[in-house]
């Protein structure tokens, strides 16, 4: 009997459906162009919802949703809540999501003020909050860092969720990836790069090509605060540099309790 | 073992001579002061006068991220298959102190349980030394060490004697190249000229700490509480850099990857570090170096105690790559200096 039932199961993949909030469908777009592995992708999950790609709905519930922007009005609030209650599993993907990236530089500015200087005198029309990333509203169970993710990893954390497998975001520093890629490292180079407060996972995408670490995969959980000064000394930079440039993915951190962020 | 010559001018003969038997790697020039191991076609791409590489040869031995073995779990039973890639390769231009990384690694991997993707790879892997006639710069103690003149490792051993190299042949496989390529052997006016730099090295290369090696584990079995780890808590960055880059850090994290059909995977190991809060996190939530200053002070027990108990050899190699890297100014000799002051 056993063995009658067993194809029908395998042919009933997970359904997978992809959602966006305020973001720039950039991770969506990194999804698309992921190239020959997406066929191995398709053939492991049914996506059943996919703005970018595809124009069909679903009203049943997801085995996996997969979450990219930050939350930013209460429309979106409930909306997110609504998926997260008819969602199996949840993952956020992508720094908007993850840790709220650059929509929470809004966070910087008085909520009122940032309104009136996007929307005119008329801002009260217009549903505001401060930006959040979606482990601050609704359970997050996978988070995929990076902006854009980086696809291998993306790969990786699925297999983890079809598998039912806990996922370990690297927590070390960007450095120890960039080593490892023998690149002649930015601050050497005369740039302040953000890779040593970095998490890790990347594989130092960005200064194997040539950039520096904007720090879009969050912060390490234990930062070295201290070793700051010596590396702001060593350099001859400026402090106010260093959380400048980190301020531009990371603002939304201050809204996380006693970093409990996976 | 014999001596022979080759001249400077017929390096790049040399080279491609060596590139036709195998892939040629060596060290290069990647800019502001930086340089690395890569494959080289020709003698001009090499830097003959480098300082320490960004990473040592041991990533020729030992891959930063190496597959072990395929898994199938399709069957009734979990099938495996061991993988190994070693591509036969000479390493052309290694300093002695790397030499002495790769003979502190063999000595780590042949213990039991021996590691058999180390030892292979080993064997494809054709070592050139060359000798550094004076310091690369102020970072290094290999003197401290004796790491400035050659101990062996290598299969043939280049000196610089202005016009030409004299070579020191270290194995059999190393003569027959040399004999392969019909090398003129060494003559007495060239043992000279080699025992001249040797001399020159004397007055060059002084302990560079002004401590014996031999008085390293007794000093660091005093420090167990010692404010200098205090210290170097407070401006370590925990980014792994000191212990990527050191010739003899070996610690390794393993991982199963399955691929996207569910059935087949892939067992994978990465180079680890000890200066990572994880490292020595285990279940239950426990970490046997949560902070910094411990697993700096774990760093240093791990080359100038640990090993010169169990191996009789110091696990520093003088290369001077920790404290070339280190972001925060985390300077081995002036830790150990500190420490010698109590």
């Amino acid at each position: 009997m056993k063995t009658e039932k067993e194809p029908a199961k395998a042919s009933a993949k997970p359904k997978v459906a992809f959602f966006d909030f305020a973001c720039c469908e950039g991770c969506q777009l990194q999804v698309a162009n992921i190239g020959e592995a997406l066929l191995d992708v398709l053939g492991a999950i049914d996506v059943v919802e996919f703005r970018e790609v595809m124009s069909e709905k679903y009203d049943k519930a997801y085995d996996i949703a997969i979450i990219e922007g930050s939350i930013t009005d209460f429309h979106a609030e409930e909306r997110l809540k609504a998926i997260r209650a008819r969602s199996k599993v949840l993952i956020a993907y992508g720094a908007c999501a993850a840790i709220g990236g650059v929509n929470g530089m809004k966070n910087s500015f008085d909520l009122d003020e940032i309104r009136a200087s996007v929307y005119g005198s008329d801002y009260h029309l217009f549903d505001s909050t401060p930006t959040r990333p979606v482990h601050q509203v609704v359970k997050v169970d996978y988070t995929v860092n990076g902006c854009p993710i980086y696809p291998p990893e993306l790969i990786e954390v699925l297999k983890h969720a079809l598998r039912g497998l806990p996922y370990t975001v690297p927590d070390k520093p960007v450095c120890s990836e960039c080593k490892l890629n023998e690149n002649v490292c930015m601050y050497e180079r005369g740039v302040s790069c953000l890779g040593p407060w970095t998490k890790a996972g990347c594989n130092s995408w960005c200064v194997n090509n040539g950039n520096i670490c904007y720090g879009c995969r969050g912060e390490v959980k234990n930062p070295a605060k201290a070793a700051a000064s010596d590396i702001i000394s060593k350099y001859n930079l400026k402090p106010e540099l260093i959380k400048g440039k980190f301020d531009m993915y990371n603002k939304c951190k201050e809204g996380d309790n006693n970093g409990d962020h996976k | 073992m014999n001596y022979h010559i080759l001249k400077k001018s017929e390096l790049d003969w040399f080279i491609k001579k060596l590139s036709r038997k195998m892939k040629v790697c060596a060290p290069v020039a990647k800019g502001h002061g930086s340089f690395a191991f890569k494959e080289v076609k020709s003698a001009g791409e090499i830097a003959l006068s480098y300082i320490p590489t960004i990473l040592p040869p041991k990533k020729y031995f030992m891959p930063p991220r190496e597959k072990l073995l395929d898994f199938d779990l399709s069957g009734g039973k979990p099938s495996d298959t061991a993988y190994l890639e070693a591509v036969k390769t000479a390493l052309f231009g290694v300093h002695t102190c790397d030499l002495a990384g790769i003979q502190c690694l063999n000595m780590v991997f042949a213990e039991r349980p021996r590691d058999y993707n180390y030892l292979l790879r080993k064997e494809s892997i054709f070592i050139i030394g060359l000798e550094c006639n004076a310091y690369c710069d102020g970072y290094a103690s290999c003197a401290l060490v004796g790491n400035h003149n050659p101990n062996g490792g290598y299969d043939l051993f280049f000196t610089d004697l202005g016009d030409r190299f004299i070579l020191h042949v270290g194995t059999q496989k190393g003569e027959e190249l040399a004999e392969g390529l019909g090398l003129a052997r060494a003559v007495p006016a060239d043992m000279v000229a080699l025992a001249g730099v040797r001399e020159t090295k004397k007055a060059v290369f002084r302990n560079e700490i002004g401590v014996g090696l031999r008085n390293l584990p007794g000093i660091l079995a005093g420090s167990v509480d010692s404010e200098v780890w205090k210290d170097l808590g407070e401006r370590c960055v925990s980014c792994g850099n000191c212990t990527n880059v050191c010739p003899t850090c070996y610690c390794f994290d393993m991982a199963d990857t399955i691929n996207l059909d569910m059935k087949t995977g892939s067992r994978n190991r990465s180079w680890d570090s000890c200066q990572f809060e994880s490292f020595a996190a285990v279940a239950g939530g426990e970490n046997f170096r949560a902070e910094r200053a411990e697993r700096q002070r774990h760093r240093f027990y791990r080359k100038f105690k640990y090993p010169l108990n169990k191996f009789y050899r110091s696990f520093c190699t003088g290369c001077g790559r920790c404290t070339r890297t280190c972001m925060a100014k985390i300077s081995l000799k002036d830790t150990l200096k500190a420490l010698a002051a109590g």
